[in-house]
This record gives C-alpha cells, sequence and structure tokens, in this order.
C-alpha cells in the first residue's frame, strides 16, 4: 500500500532532492518531552522520521508528553512512531543512536549546557544538535564543546504550538556547517511544512525582539491607560490575531521577563526604554502573578466568574463590566471597513485618525515599523526575514505589508509624528515601491475587524 | 459539435482556504473582493475592462442570511456600477454552472471579457447546522430531514454500492485520503497544509478518526470551510489583445477545450435504481466526463495529463477513478495501488489536494478546479506542479451524482 512519503518525492526541484539527500534522519530524540515544545515539536518530528525518542525527568513524564503531543495533534498514531524513557535510563543509548538530538529543556543557559556537554559525550559524531531556545545565544550554548558538537549545532526555534505555528526560525553559530543549515532549511521547509527564516545569532533573534518589544511597549502604556483601553488600541484591527496584552498572558509573564531582559541587557538599541519590563509586573510576579497559568495576569476571572482587569497602578483587579470605555470612533471606521476587505482605506483611516487615543495606537504601530526595519542587517539580510517571522510566526501583518497598505508617505508621516526615527529603506524608497512580495500570502487575513 | 468560438482562460486568484471568516468578523464581499482583485492583479487587468460577472454560491440565503450574490460583484469597487450580473446554483456544483454560463455567452459573442467568482461563506454556523444546510442539496425532506450529517451517509452509500457490485477495501479509501492530504501540504492555500495526516491515521478508527456513517469516517471527508475563488474568461479577440499586451503567444493560454454537463435525479436511490444494468454505477457523471473529453477532440483519458476531481468524500474520488476511465468499472482500486492517481503517477488526481486536502468552501469548488487545471497548464502550480501538463480536466458534482459538470482546460 502506499506510504505517507508517496507524494514528498516530486515537486521539488533537482538541487532540493540533493540538499535532502545529503543528510539522513531516521531517529530523532527530544529532550524535554514533557514540556509543550518539545511534545509538540515531538509530534512534528513523527510526520517525516520512523523513530522519534521522548525523553524527560522520569519515563512517566515522558509518557505525560507523548499523550499531550497525541492531543495536540488528533492522532493516536503519533504513538505508532514513538517511543519514551528517562534521562537516567535511555539518554545515553538514545542520544548514540539518534541523528538529530532536539533539546527542549526549559530556558535557563546554565541547565541547557549542562544537557549539552552530557550530549557532546555520548552522539555520534554525524549527528545534529538542535536547541529549540527563543532567544538564547546559540553560540554561548556551543561554548566549551567538542569542535564536531559546534559544527553541528544549530538553533531551531519553532513557535507554540508548533504544529499550528509554522513559523520556524533557523540560528546559526559561528562554526556551524553552513551546509548543514542549508540542509535543515529544507528539511523543515519541505518535510515539515515550516516556513523557514534564516536569523542572526542575537538577543530573541528576529521574532520575539521585535515581536516581545512591542508587547512590553503595551504593557508600559497600560500602566497609565489600563490593560482594557490598551489592548482595545492596539487590538485585531491594528494587524494581528490576539490582542497584546492577552498574548502576554497567554505566553506567560515569565517567559516575556526572560525574553525582554535578556533583549534589553544585551541589545541596547534605539528603542532601549521599551524593553525594560515594567516594575508593576516585576511586583505582582513576586507575588505569583503569571498569567494565565496562575489564572489572572493583566486579564482574568474572580470567584463570581466576572471577567476581572488589572490595574497596574494600584497592583489590584477591577471589574470588566465597571471600567469606563472612552467612545473609539476611528476603530469602529477601521473596522467597518476592514468588514467588507477595504483593508487599504482601513489603515489609511487608521494613520490618519486624529485625538489622543489614535495618537497612542499609531505610536505603537509606527514604532514596530520603525523598529522592524531597523533591525534588517543586524537580525537578517532583508526585511522579507522579518515579515516572514512576523507573519508566521507571530500572525501579526509583517511590517512590509503595513507599510503597503498605508502608503509609503502616511507610514513616514506617522512614525515622524511619533517622534520615531525613519528607516533610511522608506526614505529612500520611491513612492509606488511594494515592500511585501510574497504572493502566497492573503493580506488581507492580518487584519481582523474588531 | 458545432464550431463555436473558443474560450479563453486568462488567470484568477483563490483566497486561502484555511482562513476562518468569521474569526476575521468579515462579510462574505471580503472575501470576493480579495478573490476579484487577485485575480485583476494576476492578468494585470483593469476592472473596467469586465464586461459581465457571474457568481457561483450554494447557499448563502442559509449561512449569512443573504441571496441576490450577484449584486455584491459591485460591492467590491465602484467602477463596478452598472455591470451585468447573475448568480448561480447547483449545489456543490454551483460554480461550474456559473463558468458554463460565462463561457457560453462568450461562445454567443454577447461579451469579450467575462468574471466568474465562486463564493461560499460557510464557517457562521457550527457542524451540525451546516450539515443540515448541505442535505438541501439532496432532497431534503426525503433524505435529510432529521438526519445528523445526511451527505457523508450518502456518499457512504456510494461506497455500499461499489462494495456490492465490485468489492471495496477500506484500505483504498485510506489511500487516496492519504493522497490528497499529501498533496495538500504542497499548496500554499490548502485548508489543512498544516493538518496532522498519514496513511496510518487514514486507517485508524478512535475517537481522533471518529465514524460519521457507515463507512466515512473523518479522514474521508472534505471540510467545511470559507473561500472564494475568481477567474477571467475571455474572447478570442480579448485573449489576442491581452497576449500582446502582457507579452505572451496566443497558443500558450489555457483554453476551455471541452466542457460536460449531465443532470441525474437528485435522489440517490432513484439513481442507483437507473444505473441497476450500467457497467458504471453513476453513468451521467460517465457522460459528463466522455462529453468532455469529445468536444476536446481527446479520445480517452490517456489525453489527461492530470485531474482536479470532486472527492466530497473519498467514495466520490474512488468512483471518479474509473468514470474517468483510468481503470475498468469497479477497479478504481488498481490505480491507487499502482499510484497512478498519485503526484508523479500517470494521471495525477488533484495534485493541489482536492476538496479532502485544499477545503471545500461549496460554491467556489468549481471554480477554484479550474484555476488549479489553468495554474498547471500555464506552469504555475509551484510545489504541486504535473510536469509539462498540456491538458487538465475537472468534474465537479452537485449532490449524490446529481449535477456533473467537466470541463478540459488545456493549450
Amino acid at each position: 500500500m502506499l506510504s505517507a512519503s508517496t507524494a514528498s518525492a516530486v515537486g521539488k526541484s533537482a538541487k532540493s532532492t540533493d540538499l535532502l539527500n545529503s543528510r539522513s534522519i531516521q531517529r530523532v530524540v527530544v529532550l524535554g518531552a514533557n514540556g509543550a515544545m518539545g511534545a509538540g515539536s515531538g509530534a512534528l518530528f513523527t510526520l517525516a522520521v520512523p523513530r522519534v525518542t521522548f525523553l524527560a525527568r522520569t519515563k512517566e513524564k515522558a509518557d505525560g508528553g507523548l499523550s499531550a503531543a497525541i492531543k495536540m495533534v488528533r492522532s493516536s498514531t503519533v504513538a505508532n512512531r514513538v517511543e519514551t524513557g528517562s534521562y537516567d535510563a535511555d539518554f545515553d543509548r538514545a542520544v548514540a543512536e539518534a541523528d538529530l538530538i532536539f533539546e527542549a529543556v526549559t530556558e535557563r543557559l546554565d541547565l541547557k549546557r549542562e544537557f549539552f556537554e552530557r550530549i557532546d559525550k555520548v552522539r555520534r559524531p554525524d549527528s545534529i544538535v538542535a536547541t529549540v531556545t527563543s532567544g538564547l545565544s546559540i553560540n554561548l550554548l556551543a561554548e566549551g564543546r567538542s569542535e564536531s558538537f559546534r559544527k553541528n549545532f544549530l538553533g531551531l526555534h519553532f513557535f507554540n504550538p508548533p504544529n499550528v505555528i509554522v513559523g520556524t526560525e533557523l540560528i546559526a553559530g559561528k562554526d556551524t556547517d553552513p551546509k548543514l543549515v542549508d540542509f535543515i532549511d529544507e528539511y523543515c521547509t519541505k518535510l515539515l511544512g515550516r516556513a523557514m527564516v534564516r536569523t542572526a545569532d542575537t538577543p530573541g533573534f528576529a521574532g520575539n525582539r521585535i515581536g516581545f518589544k512591542v508587547l512590553n511597549e503595551c504593557a508600559i502604556l497600560a500602566e497609565e491607560h489600563g490593560p482594557l483601553l490598551i489592548d482595545e488600541l492596539v487590538g485585531p484591527y491594528t494587524g494581528r490575531a490576539m490582542t497584546p496584552l492577552a498574548t502576554i498572558d497567554l505566553v506567560g509573564w515569565d517567559i516575556h521577563r526572560a525574553i525582554v531582559d535578556n533583549i534589553y541587557e544585551l541589545a541596547p538599541d534605539e528603542a532601549h526604554e521599551t524593553l525594560k519590563l515594567p516594575n508593576y509586573m516585576a511586583d505582582l510576579m513576586a507575588k505569583g502573578v503569571l498569567g494565565r497559568k496562575t489564572g489572572a495576569g493583566f486579564f482574568g476571572k474572580d470567584d463570581a466568574g466576572e471577567r476581572i482587569v488589572l490595574d497596574p497602578k494600584t497592583r489590584k483587579y477591577s471589574q470588566k463590566s465597571a471600567i469606563a470605555r472612552p467612545e473609539l470612533p476611528f476603530i469602529e471606521e477601521v473596522s467597518e471597513l476592514h468588514r467588507v476587505g477595504r483593508y487599504r482605506e482601513g489603515m489609511q483611516a487608521f494613520a490618519a485618525a486624529t485625538g489622543p487615543h489614535a495618537a497612542i495606537a499609531q505610536k505603537v504601530i509606527a514604532g514596530y515599523i520603525s523598529y522592524s526595519f531597523h533591525r534588517v542587517g543586524e537580525v537578517t539580510d532583508d526585511i522579507s526575514g522579518i515579515d516572514r517571522i512576523m507573519g508566521f510566526g507571530f500572525n501579526w501583518a509583517p511590517p512590509s505589508v503595513l507599510v503597503d497598505v498605508i502608503g509609503l508617505k502616511p507610514s513616514i508621516q506617522m512614525i515622524e509624528k511619533a517622534g520615531l526615527p525613519v528607516p533610511p529603506a522608506l526614505t529612500n524608497a520611491q513612492e509606488g515601491t511594494t515592500f511585501f512580495r510574497d504572493p502566497q500570502v492573503n493580506v488581507g487575513k492580518f487584519f481582523v475587524a474588531a | 459539435m458545432a464550431q463555436v468560438p473558443e474560450v479563453y482562460v486568462l488567470g484568477g486568484y483563490q483566497t486561502d482556504f484555511a482562513r476562518n471568516w468569521s474569526k476575521e468578523k468579515k462579510h462574505f464581499v471580503a472575501m470576493m473582493r480579495e478573490a476579484v482583485l487577485g485575480a485583476l492583479e494576476k492578468t494585470q487587468i483593469e476592472p473596467s475592462e469586465i464586461e459581465v460577472a457571474h457568481t457561483g454560491n450554494f447557499a448563502g440565503e442559509l449561512y449569512s442570511k443573504q441571496g441576490h450574490m450577484g449584486a455584491f460583484f459591485l460591492e467590491i469597487d465602484p467602477v463596478f456600477s452598472g455591470l451585468p450580473t447573475s448568480r448561480h446554483e447547483a449545489a456543490c456544483a454551483s460554480g461550474s454552472i456559473a463558468l458554463l454560463a460565462a463561457g457560453a455567452e462568450i461562445e454567443a459573442k454577447r461579451y469579450d471579457l467575462a468574471c466568474v467568482v465562486g463564493v461560499e461563506q460557510m464557517k457562521t454556523v457550527g457542524a451540525g447546522e451546516g450539515g443540515d444546510f448541505l442535505g438541501t442539496a439532496a432532497w431534503y425532506e426525503l433524505e435529510a430531514q432529521g438526519v445528523e450529517f445526511p451527505f457523508p451517509k450518502l456518499f457512504g452509500k456510494l461506497g455500499d454500492e461499489y462494495d456490492k457490485r465490485y468489492g471495496l477495501k477500506d484500505e483504498h479509501l485510506a489511500g487516496i485520503s492519504t493522497i490528497n492530504y499529501a498533496n495538500a501540504k504542497l499548496n500554499p492555500n490548502a485548508q489543512t497544509r498544516t493538518w496532522y495526516m498519514n496513511y496510518d491515521h487514514a486507517m485508524s478508527r478512535d475517537e481522533f478518526n471518529g465514524n460519521i456513517g457507515g463507512r466515512i469516517n473523518i479522514s474521508d471527508c472534505s471540510q467545511v470551510t470559507d473561500g472564494a475563488a475568481a477567474v477571467l474568461l475571455a474572447s478570442p479577440e480579448y485573449a489576442k489583445k491581452w497576449a500582446e499586451r502582457v507579452g505572451v503567444s496566443l497558443e500558450s493560454i489555457p483554453r476551455i477545450k471541452g466542457w460536460g454537463h449531465h443532470t441525474a435525479r437528485i435522489r440517490f436511490e432513484d439513481k442507483i435504481a437507473e444505473s441497476a444494468n450500467h457497467e458504471y454505477v453513476l453513468p451521467h457523471v460517465r457522460a459528463t466526463v466522455t462529453d468532455a473529453q469529445k468536444r476536446a477532440g481527446i479520445t480517452d483519458s490517456d489525453g489527461i495529463d492530470g485531474i482536479e476531481t470532486h472527492d466530497c468524500f473519498t467514495t466520490s474520488e474512488y468512483m471518479a477513478i474509473d468514470h474517468f476511465g483510468l481503470t475498468a468499472p469497479g477497479e478504481s482500486w488498481k490505480a491507487v495501488e499502482e499510484g497512478v492517481i498519485a503526484l508523479g503517477g500517470k494521471t495525477p488526481i488533484n495534485p493541489s489536494g482536492g476538496l479532502i486536502g485544499a477545503g471545500h468552501p461549496v460554491g467556489a469548488t468549481g471554480v477554484r478546479q479550474v484555476l488549479d487545471s489553468h495554474k498547471q497548464v500555464a506552469g504555475e502550480a509551484g510545489s504541486y506542479q504535473i510536469n509539462g501538463a498540456k491538458n487538465i480536466q475537472t468534474l465537479n458534482i452537485g449532490g449524490s451524482g446529481t449535477t456533473s459538470v467537466s470541463f478540459v482546460i488545456g493549450t
């Protein structure tokens, strides 16, 4: 009968086929398979690999990861290709047998390095080691490892949940074999259905560097204006599936802090202050507030099931229904245009809106565009990489799409009005330039009516 | 058959069938707008050049409480004010009926450039309610009223009829499902391109691949989604001018080389009774396929490089395989086993992923099939390209094999 790979042999160029044949991945071991990322990635690998080993601290935890993987992709057949085990009993054998060692343990430099030291002792010299870090330095993680380890080591940053979000960052270290990078790029694209973006080994890489800058800026603004208003002002109508502060609640405040602290410390840039974690978040985290996983963050529910919203000034929650909502006619205007597919008119109305509330939203969006274009050359070679990861990883309108729909001049004016630096790529562009050039993407999908 | 002016397919555009337009909080006109403006951009045609518009839609009245879908074409752009428009309905074949009407008007020399847009927004309601709406494509009172998911059950009966006459194995239906899902992974507009699927899953029978009725499990079904597809059809005169303008040869532009169109009685059991002594289970579907081939001057399916067929369920594709003549009647399983229908095989079926893989926004499907055929012939199908495709044939079916339309698109 048929195998799952029947169709995978076609639709590829000769170059692509050569590249895919340059290595063979028959066995994968996932370390940290009990976590959401480990389990989800593990399930993904079973699409292409006959044997995937899920390892965790105990076999029971790894079994839990397998159950989670089955539920995530909704197929019990994942188990046909997975074996589970523990670090104590199975690590050395499983790592030695693996063609690809996929590390998805907790995001801590010291812990990951302990694992790499152990891997270095038992892995085959030709096996690939990939880390799913969301922003730790690949070069730092590889420090002290053998030459063959460093040559075969790279960052492979899937976004959660990896079976749904296809945007993936690929980060080479300074000693990584360029042929391996080409192979992994092609392998993940063709066999795992990923939208790959190569990024530099910079803090937060491309997606989190830009995405969490915007999220943190919203958290800072929430202190003065309240989370409810900020999430409405920078809501889905500005080009995103989920509102910013609800996103921080979902990701977890601890993860948010780890990412922005890392960028703030190691990558001082023109938007440095927007990457500083607000004090109120640190205070509340000390009291155990971590977002959705602890029941509440910016948003939650009280004991009676009523929706509650944090007041960052008082550090207390109040009922959502008791918070006054100002009239925001420009949001309604933009949403009505989005609803009938008039995205250009919608975003042009956004850029032209007046008043203090519109100015807040415009500043955040202008900041996103300005910050993204200023990262070209630093985190990716060109804007298309940033566009891809913001579109396929965050489900946000990519910065180029925003410039295209708003228009070049109005975009520049919006950035100037916000007092932010205008990227040279915009200043030097001819009127009528199209910045986003991926015909496979429906740009309309990013603009949700409120 | 009478000589008529040829109808050229200049190109088109489809929306990403993975999108949920209710989650985006959008009206279906946004979907029509994206498809039509996308088609114009792709073909470098100005909106003012369109002379007539045809909309294919099944059940806007039910899903969006909105009829008169043809009129919404004018909401796409003010330049369309006054444009003649109409809406066509024949259940899941609505898109192809709209294409037939537009093609006939060009053949009759009424117009030189027509836009056909198929559209369906289905995620406005839950699965049960939507299943009931789809039941109106059958004889609702006799076949669907009070039945949960009537269509999977009707197409399950099609499988039962094959089983009775020739024998049918689940393994072959699972093979069809597997190919469609695998092809869909190559299609950037396919609904299921990120879904977890392989042969083992298609053969699994637990809660993740639940039974929908009879021999039909979830992996045997195309699934409800939102989407629109638009194509531009042109007369030879317009095509000639357009070819010069965009710098291609007239001969390289895909045309509708042949079409077939038949309707069978609406009730499934009446169809089966009619075909009791016939070698084909659905003879009117067979006639639709062969008519299109004859009109195209093609002897049989050896003259076809690939097929975009109506796999609303794996059983309908199983039926299509022998009705296209890829095997003798009742031997469709051979084409599955021998890899004939896989991408890279002799006659690939549904390189796009078909309805099962690419998605089935009902009114858009017939137009999407012709658009995908155009992409194949024009060499623009990207990762799911059939190398060197010259002729691609479609089969679009409304109801339980009731209204059938087929086109041969080629150069």
